[in-house]
């Protein structure tokens, strides 16, 4: 009878979630490491809370939990929409303590590499279990095309989470959002600069219009 | 007896289950895996003078996870995948590292092209699609594989005696149906063993899979060279977590993606914490 009861709370649990809507959505920031990731949760943060959510580096895996803030009001258009955003390790196949023994020494470097590795299951686990959303933060002076982007875009088209694509460091010169949406044609892109706070505007118009 | 409890030091059979909720003596929660004292000696690679590395450095993270997968499935295919696990531990420490990292690597580009998201890693690559190996054009590579796909042989052979011995009793591919990852690697061999551009797994069976023994896989070849991308869909399929060396990580995404445990700590010389999130949450249902 306990065993059935419980089943009946995770059942209810489940409706609530799905038709509830006061319940704010978690919008997952997912991306390979140094796309700025961390650096857009905290202008989203700063802009609608006042508070910044992480800190943010130039060494690759700064961030390595998944850190969260939660009920960040966004009002766009008169359109409001309250989400959890979860700043997410970035993820990557490879972790190599040797990238990181030019700005530290041998120990750090290995202690960061491994906390690294932790934060990519972890963001893997988050990304399976417990986000509704995904805006996926991409570095368009880079190549897009890349195994890990591929593979994370192709999960999340699977799951069918909605999705926005930030082209970030527009600010760069070797900027192209042009690559980024010629390889996720199926998807929004939206080009950014979340260091320089250029085209935040539209930003915030698309997750009220997608997550809202 | 591969897993060991840091605290108590109680140790537990591959595959086992009781460690899946902690140690059962002092409820520690830390285990380490020591490949090379679970039976030795049915694998041939235990030979290799690249043996001579630490084990411990080849230590996979994720069989327990492994065996915490199975836990709602049949008994009996609980066993094929441990034993699998097993074997594979056994002949993994016969590659080094360099070469490990250089197939991945192969592995990684040729599956940007080729993955199916919606399927892997259920799906390994459709037997047409493995005529693109990228070996044959090497000869030292030729060589090297030719090596591994000895190594190979003789684990992946084990495994699969494991398979019929618990199961079936014909001992031929086609009875092997389980769960879906061995359905794979059955057909995996089969398409190595013959014409690589032939899909159908009955075909070569008959060739390679003497069912008498309960092969599938007969005397390897340097002309076989897809054996050594069955390996590593092998190893994609169990593991999450490769530890190079400490700081050096690979990362199997799509295998953290889908298992429901993770690992929350990390720790070198082949210890790890898992966490073990409602292992009996689907069988209680």
């Amino acid at each position: 009878m306990g065993l059935f009861t419980e089943l009946k709370d995770s059942i209810s649990r489940v409706t609530d979630r799905l038709f509830s809507e006061q319940e704010p959505k978690r919008i997952g920031i997912y991306g390979p490491p140094n796309a700025g990731k961390t650096t857009l949760a905290n202008r989203i943060a700063r802009d609608w809370t006042g508070d910044a959510i992480g800190t943010e580096s130039h060494i690759p895996h700064e961030t390595r939990r998944a850190r969260r803030k939660e009920n960040v009001e966004i009002e766009r258009n008169g359109k409001s929409v309250t989400i959890d955003i979860v700043d997410t390790p970035g993820v990557t196949t490879k972790v190599d303590y040797e990238e990181f023994t030019d700005e530290m020494d041998e120990d750090d470097a290995i202690r960061r590499s491994r906390e690294a590795t932790e934060g990519v299951a972890e963001a893997m686990h988050w990304l399976r279990e417990d986000v509704d959303g995904v805006i996926y933060v991409l570095d368009s002076a880079e190549d897009p095309i890349t195994q890990v982007n591929t593979m994370l875009i192709g999960i999340i088209e699977s799951r069918d989470l909605p999705v926005l694509i930030f082209a970030n460091k527009i600010d760069l010169e070797d900027s192209s959002v042009k690559r980024i949406e010629d390889a996720f044609p199926q998807h929004k892109t939206i080009p950014l600069s979340a260091k320089e706070g250029e085209n935040m505007d539209e930003v915030y118009e698309s997750i009220a219009e997608y997550f809202g | 007896m591969p897993h060991e409890c840091t605290n108590c030091g109680r140790t537990f059979p591959d595959g086992s289950k009781e460690m899946l909720s902690g140690c059962p003596d002092c409820g520690g929660n830390k285990f380490q895996f020591s490949p090379t004292r679970s039976a030795p000696t049915e694998t041939a690679p235990s030979s290799d003078p690249s043996t001579s590395e630490d084990p411990r450095t080849e230590v996979e993270t994720d069989d327990p996870p492994t065996a915490g997968e199975t836990v709602s499935g049949g008994a009996s295919t609980d066993r094929v995948d441990d034993s699998s696990a097993s074997r594979r531990d056994d002949s993994e420490s016969s590659e080094s590292v360099r070469e490990w990292v250089r197939r991945k690597a192969d592995e990684n580009d040729r599956r940007v092209d080729t993955s199916d998201f919606a399927e892997w890693p259920d799906s390994a690559r459709r037997p047409e699609d493995r005529t693109s190996g990228d070996g044959e054009s090497d000869p030292d590579r030729s060589t090297t594989r030719a090596k591994m796909a000895d190594d190979e042989d003789s684990a992946q052979a084990n495994a699969r005696t494991s398979v019929v011995s618990d199961g079936l009793p014909t001992g031929t591919v086609e009875g092997t149906s389980r769960a879906t990852q061995t359905d794979d690697d059955a057909r995996a061999v089969d398409s190595g063993g013959a014409a690589p551009t032939e899909p159908d797994p009955a075909a070569a069976d008959g060739d390679d899979a003497p069912p008498e023994h309960g092969r599938v896989v007969s005397e390897p070849s340097g002309d076989r060279p897809s054996i050594d991308e069955l390996r590593a869909e092998l190893n994609e399929q169990f593991e999450s977590i490769k530890i190079v060396r400490p700081g050096e990580y690979e990362l199997n995404l799509m295998e953290l993606y889908n298992r429901e445990e993770y690992i929350i700590s990390l720790q070198e010389d082949g210890r790890y914490v898992i966490d073990v999130p409602d292992s009996w949450r689907e069988s209680d249902s």
